[in-house]
């Protein structure tokens, strides 16, 4: 095998670092925290199929390191995830399973189905014994109709009619459990589901800024990103700052950048 | 058998940023009001800022319940002082007081990060700014608690303090006016709201100068 | 200690209208003491597209070669430069190839798509990336960054107003940081010029 060939991996976990990481954690050196998505995750199915819903904060510690970021992702047509945990596990997660289901539905020529997602999802987080930290709430209809099921890090898996997740989930499934029923319209479902996440948004410190909101139905989805801003910025100030000195600038050096020249294809290829 | 230590901690942090920032004849100490514990919220209208004596004004996070025992006991201390004096505790007296009280629990000290605002005996703005066990400073402004990591660059930038080495000896005091540092602060906690999750729901700015006391409230983010 | 604060660092990425600023500060250190002041975290991959790198020296450097190769493989392989979304999985895929030990490193990430779009990207250390429309930072100094850009970001600044917002805030956050500062180094690029300077700052 050439060296290049070592270098660009095929795909999978790679380990070398690990005993050199290990050594370095013996010695007293403290490991590193991820960028978790605090979050507040939730879903339910209505009357025509399944509403998915997500705050958008991402933390590292009690920083907010991204205020608007997507937590409902694409998993197939018909089916989307609504990720929380280890923000790196759920997106590379979300994504490797979406790409199966691509490569089985070229496959198949069939629509995928929920439970396929599922099994996926699951089969994943289990071998990895709950240190890939992705906790789902995976929603979406298909020919047996809609779907909502949790998925724990450990890969063990709910079937639900109304789910929670995250560190929001207590205060989300509140407003579910004192208010769902089943049969609820679109309308209702998509403001029920707008409460529970302002619900996470407001009393969780880990869930903010934002509501997203995923409707799917037979055939048909609607991401609603940004469906509502609960908490705009309160003060800005009406008079422009200036600064006492401007910074001293020890040298510059300018490259300029040379226009993109166009290659025109002549009419005729060159023989050989 | 290694002995099984419980683990208990007496401690426990409950969030939230204050700022200090002294004028040439204004002092302006402010603190959002948000209470809080690991990712929960216990109040959001809980005042970190109390007012200790005419001139001087302690605003503190950190560990509410230590913050509390300290402001009842300066209070005490004060009303003896009264008492002792017949007259009000001047603000750099009762810096060195909270010091000394903080340094007297040197080995389990107060949870506390204090700012303590105030006018001096010339009317000038003054600001303390501590650790949690008694060691300070007078300074021209000052921010502790959770935001304080986010709010002190700015400050840092708008209003860069004299080098304490200059001689003859520069006043500490920041050149805004009192409208302009008032602003300054809205704009700090606003931006600190922003990222840091334990601040937030309600700013609290209480504004010392010759007239007296006054306190504004404006509206944070409540997420 | 955690390895991050290692070697210390401060970086930060900012959008103007048509354009972006990445700046970096300048000290490699051992713990509290200073090993150089002319470090460099700031690596160009192509004319438009910058990528910095925070925390553990040598991983950082490690990281860039990989990258470097990787990029350069698909020069040879495409015959045209990748574009910074493109740039920012590869880091992402890169990084999250070793999530169970990981490269000690944060990446932020700046580029101008072909139609002069500013795009900038910052990521933890297994890859999960962030894109943000305003500004990114990362390092020892990033609590102080926040800050400083939160309350100074203006929306769709032009170069030179971009460059003095990004080297005050850079400069005043790493003033509060005592593993990072020892001046910095701003690349501002625009769809014509790349216009890099070296700031002086406090040496202490």
């Amino acid at each position: 095998m050439s060296q290049a060939a070592i270098d660009v991996p095929k795909g999978g976990f790679s380990f070398d670092l690990c005993r050199r990481n290990d050594m370095l954690a013996k010695k007293g050196v403290q490991q590193p925290s991820y960028r978790k998505t605090g979050t507040t995750i939730v879903g339910l199915i209505f009357q025509d199929g399944v509403i998915l819903g997500a705050d958008t904060r991402a933390t590292e510690g009690p920083i907010v390191c991204d205020k608007n970021c997507e937590k409902i992702h694409y998993m197939a047509p018909n089916i989307y995830c609504c990720g929380a945990g280890t923000a790196a596990d759920t997106e590379a997660v979300t994504d490797m399973v979406s790409s199966q289901l691509q490569l089985h539905r070229y496959h198949t020529g069939r629509e995928s189905r929920v439970v396929t997602a599922l099994t996926l999802l699951k089969k994943h987080l289990f071998s990895y014994q709950g240190h890939v930290s992705a906790a789902l709430v995976l929603g979406g209809v298909d020919v047996t109709g809609p779907h909502l099921h949790t998925i724990y890090p450990h890969g063990s898996t709910d079937t639900l009619p109304f789910a929670t997740m995250g560190s929001g989930s207590l205060a989300a499934m509140s407003i579910f459990e004192s208010k769902y029923k089943e049969g609820l319209t679109r309308d209702e479902g998509i403001k029920l589901v707008t409460e529970a996440i302002c619900s996470g948004i407001f009393n969780d410190l880990g869930s903010g800024s934002n509501v997203d909101v995923c409707v799917i139905t037979k055939g048909h989805k609607e991401y609603l990103r940004n469906h509502l801003s609960p908490t705009p910025r309160t003060y800005v100030s009406a008079k422009d700052y200036t600064f006492s000195k401007k910074t001293e600038v020890l040298l510059t050096k300018i490259i300029p950048l040379t226009e993109k020249v166009e290659v025109i294809e002549a009419g005729d290829a060159m023989e050989e | 058998m290694t002995k099984q230590h419980a683990n208990w901690s007496p401690y426990d942090n409950n969030g939230g940023s204050c700022v200090a920032i002294a004028g040439a004849n204004y002092c302006v100490i402010a603190a959002d009001t948000r209470m809080s514990t690991g990712y929960s919220i216990l109040t959001r209208d809980y005042s970190k800022i109390c007012k200790l004596a005419d001139k001087a004004v302690l605003a503190s996070s950190g560990f509410q319940a230590d913050v509390k025992a300290l402001q009842k006991h300066l209070a005490a201390k004060h009303l003896i002082y009264q008492h002792q004096h017949n007259k009000q505790m001047s603000c750099p007296a009762m810096a060195q007081l909270l010091s000394n009280t903080l340094y007297y629990k040197r080995f389990f000290p107060y949870y506390a990060f204090n700012v303590l605002g105030g006018l001096d005996s010339e009317g000038k703005g003054c600001v303390f700014t501590y650790d949690a066990v008694g060691s300070y400073e007078r300074v021209g402004y000052s921010s502790q608690g959770s935001g304080s990591t986010l709010i002190i660059p700015f400050l840092d930038n708008q209003l860069k303090s004299p080098s304490p080495l200059l001689l003859p000896a520069v006043d500490a005091v920041t050149p805004l006016s009192e409208a302009e540092a008032i602003d300054l602060v809205k704009t700090v906690f606003a931006s600190a709201t922003e990222r840091d999750i334990y601040t937030g729901d309600r700013l609290e700015i209480v504004v010392l100068n010759a007239d007296g006391t006054r306190y504004e409230y404006m509206e944070l983010r409540k997420d | 200690m955690s390895i991050f604060e290692y070697n210390g660092s401060a970086l930060i990425a900012m959008v103007g209208k048509n354009c972006f600023a990445i700046a970096s500060d300048r000290r490699l250190g051992v713990q509290l003491q200073t090993v150089a002041t002319d470090f460099k975290r700031i690596n160009q991959v192509h004319d438009r597209l910058f990528i910095g790198l925070s925390g553990l020296a040598t991983d950082a450097q490690t990281l860039y070669q990989r990258l470097m190769f990787r990029h350069k493989l698909y020069q040879l392989r495409e015959e045209r430069d990748m574009k910074p979304e493109t740039f920012a999985s590869l880091v992402s895929a890169i990084l999250y190839e070793k999530r169970f030990g990981p490269y000690f490193c944060q990446p932020v990430i700046a580029g101008l798509s072909d139609e002069d779009r500013p795009f900038i990207c910052t990521m933890d250390s297994i890859g999960a990336k962030e894109l943000a429309k305003d500004f990114v930072v990362a390092g020892t100094a990033s609590e102080s960054l926040y800050g400083a850009c939160e309350a100074m970001f203006k929306p769709d600044m032009e170069a030179e107003e971009l460059f003095e917002i990004v080297s005050q805030a850079l400069l005043s956050s790493v003033d509060r940081d005592c593993l990072s500062g020892w001046g910095g180094h701003v690349f501002v690029v625009t769809p014509t010029e790349v216009k890099e300077r070296i700031l002086k700052g406090r040496m202490d």
